[in-house]
């Protein structure tokens, strides 16, 4: 049961990981489109 | 309603610390964050309310009354800004931190620090933002959507900008809490399609988040270079264009209405299959419905505009795109019809709140398929009549299931059952006052009365009037919430049971009231009949 309870965190651990850098980037690529916009038709 | 199950858990604060400075200040759990996203919630929604009474005194005659022009525009400015992102906002995500990981099965949000951090930068931003009233030269009056160059006016646009981006950061960092919590740490046999509609409503709502607020940090940074920096982004004189703001606010600003509205779905399907004691009807496409509406929410931002001069093509296509949207609305409201329909339905304050809901939100919807089509626009454009649609779809939508939302889960927070009948004083006081308050405006907007305005054309005078004391009574029904949730926090005698009403399943009925500091450390053992919407693929 130990032993179940840290594959879970560990994977937890690696998945959160991975969710923060995708979504992360994600805001930030959609911010400098957005100012890219402005650049392009202003 | 009652349950048999007992426990002899109550006020388990086992772990919370007893400082009280790093209790809430310092705090990581998910209970005590949203405990505070709530109360800052309910601050700003009485900051912001009396910023609408006095917009509401000084419209209850023609004539300027009270205050200054400038002043009445600083306070349908500030009015808006606070409600949406210091009341309707922090609310949701309050309600989301309490509730996601109990529902789903987790210790706590994924990132519980991040967590922290999201709420404390609020109370700076707010600070920042309110601050302005007291400056020379006062706060931002050129409406909520910074629309340039009026809201490149006065002397506040570098505090508005700030106070938008650090409210933008809390919601991003929010959001990518909330998608990292539901994708990773669910317990073991929570499938997607297993979770409770109202987990669903905020994945979704959080995706929305993550892709629309760096588009309004975008435009606000550019009003801020053109403001300060010399940039020309808006500035017609300079090769820019006043429009092309327009564009870039209204692509946050349509989905900025469903991340207002869309975790309100998701609480109202909660409550109505619980107190109708039937599973909700079509979970499937209550999710889909959802998702639809989110998507439809991206190419549908020019139906704010169909006044300012778009291509007829353009017109036609934000109309239709526009309209489509009452498809998987339509969807949601017959589901939640045919939820209640055969159900042995009783009627606690929470479901009030929920019919109240349905009815209303779907009065808010019709009128904006009204606005949706661009020849009626012309007419309506900028008039009263749009003040009162949104106003049912976020006063009478979003605010009546916030409201729902706290009365349902208040007895699993406190512990203690509130008082059921000034609940109801509540509900009916509120229920009455909000249609005195915003239906007249119907009639105003249709009759031609422009908004942002302080005074007005003598023709206007009654329903003005009427409205206005229908502001005022709903504004003095809201301290009757107030009484009742301090009445329930700390004076109420009568505990509440672990399922705290009969009908209500998942898995946050299966801890004890209130829930303990600490839950689900070890992944709870999911067992179908015990979710909410269990048996799915039925």
């Amino acid at each position: 049961m130990k032993q179940a309870n840290a594959t879970i965190e560990d994977m937890r651990k690696r998945g959160v990981r991975r969710t923060v850098t995708v979504f992360g980037a994600i805001a930030i690529a959609i911010f400098l489109l957005s100012l890219l916009q402005g650049l392009k038709y202003s | 309603m009652a349950h048999a199950a007992t426990h002899d858990h109550h006020d388990d604060h086992h772990g919370a610390p007893s400082n009280f400075f790093v209790r809430w200040c310092m705090s990581t759990n998910h209970k005590d964050i949203g405990t505070l996203y709530l109360v800052f919630s309910l601050l700003m929604f009485f900051i912001g309310g009396s910023f609408a009474m006095v917009i509401r005194a000084e419209l209850f005659k023609p004539g300027l009354q009270l205050v200054q022009p400038y002043f009445f525009n600083e306070m349908t400015t500030m009015h808006a800004l606070v409600m949406i992102f210091g009341a309707v906002m922090p609310a949701f995500v309050g309600l989301g931190n309490w509730m996601i990981p109990l529902m789903v099965g987790a210790p706590d949000m994924a990132l519980p620090r991040m967590n922290n951090l999201s709420f404390w930068i609020l109370p700076f931003a707010f600070a920042l933002l309110l601050s302005t009233l007291f400056l020379p030269g006062g706060g931002p009056a050129g409406g909520w959507t910074m629309y340039p160059p009026l809201s490149l006016q006065g002397d506040s646009v570098a505090y508005l900008v700030f106070a938008v981006h650090l409210m933008g950061i809390s919601s991003i960092m929010g959001a990518i809490n909330i998608i990292a919590t539901i994708l990773n740490m669910r317990a073991p046999g929570m499938d997607l399609l297993k979770m409770p509609v109202f987990v669903w409503s905020w994945l979704i709502t959080a995706f929305l988040l993550i892709a629309v607020m760096p588009v309004l940090a975008g435009a606000v940074t550019m009003l801020l270079t053109d403001k300060y920096f010399g940039t020309s982004f808006f500035n017609a004189a300079g090769g820019g264009d006043p429009v092309l703001f327009q564009h870039i606010f209204w692509f946050f600003g349509h989905p900025e209405v469903y991340i207002m509205i869309l975790p309100a779905f998701g609480l109202v399907s909660e409550i109505i299959p619980t107190f109708a004691r039937k599973p909700i009807f079509g979970y499937k496409a209550m999710v889909f419905a959802i998702a639809s509406i989110a998507f439809l929410s991206f190419i549908v931002w020019a139906h704010h505009m169909f006044a300012v001069g778009l291509p007829l093509g353009g017109e036609i296509f934000f109309m239709y795109a526009t309209m489509l949207i009452a498809v998987p609305t339509g969807v949601k409201v017959f589901n939640w019809v045919s939820t209640m329909w055969g159900g042995s339905m009783t009627f606690e304050t929470p479901m009030l709140f929920a019919i109240a809901f349905v009815i209303l939100f779907t009065i808010g919807g019709f009128s904006g398929l009204m606005l949706a089509l661009a020849p009626a626009d012309f007419q309506y454009h900028d008039s009263y009549f749009v003040v009162a649609h949104f106003h049912y779809v976020l006063v009478t939508g979003a605010i009546f299931a916030i409201i729902a939302g706290t009365y349902y889960w208040l007895p699993k927070w406190t512990g203690r059952m509130y008082s059921e009948f000034w609940g109801k004083m509540h509900f009916w006081n509120s229920v009455i006052w909000v249609n005195v308050l915003f239906f007249p405006q119907h009639f105003l907007g249709l009759a031609g009365m422009p908004r942002r305005i302080p005074d007005y054309n003598v023709a206007f005078a009654n329903f003005n009037m009427i409205s206005s004391i229908g502001g005022f009574l709903f504004g003095a029904s809201q301290l009757i919430f107030v009484g009742v949730i301090v009445h329930a926090v700390w004076f109420s005698k009568k505990k509440a049971l672990d399922r705290v009403w009969e009908g209500a399943k998942g898995l946050e009925w299966t801890v004890p009231s209130p829930a303990p500091f600490h839950t689900f450390e070890l992944p709870p053992v999911i067992h179908d009949e015990e979710l909410a919407h269990g048996h799915v693929e039925d």
